[in-house]
């Protein structure tokens, strides 16, 4: 990603900051603004946001936010490969699995006294450590792993899929259909997962307690730095010739393939892109957490990645984010004071959004934009 | 001189029903060739067959010296073929210039598909369509005209050694036409092109060689006044509503008048 050349900024961002409604406060804040690109406003704000959290939330309810802002990193990716692309993917907890399990199976090593098994592994009567965790003793292969687990499934799973064309419904419940086969392997295979009850007990990371107040705080400002990071490196990806590009594809595959291009690698490489996001947010969840099991990585966690991105505007990288953050604190708010009723009611927000308001909260915000004249350009 | 195209012993079936029954031809480098026929007479499957949308059932497609029987669309596109659709299709949700600019784009390494638009030859193709000042309009905002020539800047761009034009001026005004003609013109002075039109007053002012399609078969080949003074021609046009879109035998006249009220 390159710096856009200054004409291009000016053309592109900036087409019609007027000089309409001279005297009222939003156009004169707008007007005193013109010229600085509106992404990168949503991006201080954001920054200063979250930055003033840790002194506004007790530690109960920043882990919440931590907790939300892992899922926002996820509902960023979704945002690309749904919104941008096209892709309903209904089965990111897949890849968030694959990035939380390769941390889960890091932190039980270094959890464990020196040499000795995991106590799960001890319980289900295995001897040694089998093949597939040793690798994972390395905090750096870990980090790999991280990023190149999902990324590599996704990329594999995209190019065989999208060479056949298959799209749309089929895609969405192959995808379904991937995340329950998932929850079933981790159930199935106790002795290497923990079986149902997952990959708990997990104190350190890097010879770092987890438990001080100190160490929240700082996973906290790591969980939003990433989640910054990876919102303004898809953001400027959309922004590009790629972006574009995608969106096409999205609209006319078809056409796409008339202008030269194979529309297999556009979407494969967007497919890839959001299971690397929603890999690394697995892999913050679980220091954040201390824990991941198969009911945080099924079927139901992925249709709900997918509500966050769709309550939010799945066109939105911005308001993806911000929808994950908003279904999260809605869904701790209402299960404290009516416990049980949440699943009915977020399937009546997830059917009211796809009914009412397809574009979802960006789409509210857009259009409320769009009436004040001089803060039209904002995306 | 050398045939850019050459199809040949082309049959497509689409389950018993045969679109293309052994058709051959050849289009020279340089030459503008109208291609023309009856509803169904196989003229846009021809097309397909030629940018591999629709696989032969037998026979060959040869492009620049090579057989690109049943290549990839996009493989087609890259070895030089351009090609527009029947209905013009643009990207609504992208504005005009990232249309062109996409469509330019497509030889570019993958590193340079991550930049932002940055191309020179962007406003050039939308000068030569005369739209430079919608170059940041929403393609879906367009009218029909416009999406059509829109469609022409983005193959200009490509700079195509084959353009397919498949009925570019269906639906057009009659000020629209005029300028579409002026630029298919324009365009053939350094590009081969074939273009499907039914349209007989467009035929008239820009058809040099005209093939005539039927029922899956070439009819004949030759300049417009031969094709019109064949008589298999008219009555395949008259054997069904000669009115609506076919060129008539006689020579004065002909139906594109009426298209025109019609469409007005
Ligand atoms: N995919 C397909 N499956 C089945 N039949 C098809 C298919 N595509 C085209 N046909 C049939 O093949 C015949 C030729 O179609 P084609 O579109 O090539 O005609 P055309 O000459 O372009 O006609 P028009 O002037 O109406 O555009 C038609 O009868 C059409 O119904
Ligand atoms: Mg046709």
């Amino acid at each position: 990603m390159t710096a856009a050349n200054p004409t291009e900024t000016a053309a592109g961002s900036v087409p019609e900051a007027t000089d309409r409604n001279v005297s009222t406060g939003p156009a004169a804040r707008a007007r005193l603004l013109s010229g600085v690109p509106p992404t990168l406003l949503i991006g201080v704000a954001a920054a200063v946001v979250l930055a003033v959290m840790p002194l506004l939330l007790d530690e109960f309810r920043l882990g919440l936010l931590t907790r939300y802002l892992c899922y926002a990193i996820v509902a960023v990716g979704i945002a690309v490969a749904w919104g941008r692309g096209g892709m309903l993917t209904l089965g990111h907890g897949v890849f968030f699995g694959l990035g939380a399990y390769a941390m889960a199976a890091h932190m039980t090593l270094a959890a464990a006294p020196d040499g000795a098994l995991p106590e799960f592994m001890v319980w289900n009567g295995i001897g040694s450590l089998p093949l597939l965790w040793q690798p994972f003793r390395s905090l750096a292969f870990t980090l790999a792993a991280v990023v190149v687990l999902p990324g590599a499934v996704a990329a594999l799973l995209g190019w065989a899929v999208f060479r056949r064309r298959v799209r749309g419904a089929y895609f969405a419940i192959l995808n379904q259909a991937l995340a329950a086969a998932f929850a079933i392997l981790l159930i199935g295979q106790q002795h290497l997962t923990g079986g149902s009850s997952g990959l708990t007990n997990l104190p350190v990371l890097a010879g770092v307690d987890l438990s001080t107040g100190a160490a929240r705080t700082g996973l906290y400002f790591a969980v939003a730095g990433f989640l910054l990071a990876v919102w303004a490196a898809y953001t400027r990806l959309m922004d590009s010739r790629y972006g574009s590009l995608l969106v096409a594809v999205r609209d006319s595959e078809e056409r796409v393939r008339f202008l030269g291009y194979d529309p297999t690698w556009v979407k494969a490489s967007a497919y890839t892109l959001s299971a690397v996001a929603a890999g690394v947010a697995g892999a913050l969840f679980v220091p954040a957490t201390g824990i991941i099991t198969p009911a945080l990585v099924g079927v139901i966690p992925s249709i709900q990645l997918v509500l966050m991105a769709a309550l939010g505007g799945r066109h939105s990288l911005t308001g993806a984010a911000i929808g994950a953050v908003a279904l999260g604190t809605a869904e701790t708010a209402f299960s404290e004071s009516f416990a049980g009723g949440w699943l009915y009611l977020q399937g009546a927000l997830f059917v009211a959004v796809i009914a009412l308001a397809p574009r979802g909260l960006a789409g509210f915000a857009e259009s409320l934009a769009s009436r004040l004249p001089s803060v039209r350009r904002s995306r | 001189m050398n045939a850019l195209l050459t199809v040949s012993g082309l049959t497509v079936s689409f389950g018993s029903f045969t679109a293309l029954d052994g058709v051959d031809l050849a289009v020279e480098e340089r030459e503008l060739r109208f291609l023309i026929g009856p509803n169904g007479a196989g003229k846009t499957t021809l097309i397909d067959v030629v940018t591999g949308r629709t696989r032969p059932t037998s026979g060959t497609v040869r492009f620049d010296g090579a057989d690109t029987t049943g290549l990839a669309e996009h493989r087609t596109v890259r070895s030089g073929i351009g090609r527009t659709f029947q209905t013009a299709a643009v990207f609504d949700a992208l504005t005009v210039a990232d249309n062109v600019d996409l469509a330019a784009s497509f030889r570019l390494a993958p590193h340079r598909l991550l930049r932002r638009r940055d191309r020179a030859d962007v406003p050039e193709a939308l000068e030569r369509v005369g739209m430079a000042d919608l170059a940041e309009r929403k393609a879906g905002g367009l009218s029909h005209g416009q999406r059509q020539w829109l469609e022409i800047a983005m193959l200009l761009a490509q700079r195509p050694r084959l353009l397919l034009l498949d009925e570019p001026v269906a639906g057009m005004s009659a000020a629209e036409r005029e300028r579409t003609g002026e630029l298919l013109e324009e365009i053939a002075q350094d590009t081969t092109v074939l273009v499907v039109e039914h349209d007989m007053e467009f035929l008239r002012r820009h058809a040099r060689t005209v093939t005539v399609l039927h029922e899956g078969r070439v009819l004949t080949e030759g300049t417009l006044e031969e094709v019109r003074a064949d008589e298999r021609v008219a009555e395949v046009y008259l054997g069904r509503s000669a009115a609506e879109d076919g060129p008539e035998a006689g020579p004065t006249s002909g139906p594109a008048a009426e298209k025109e009220t019609a469409d007005a």
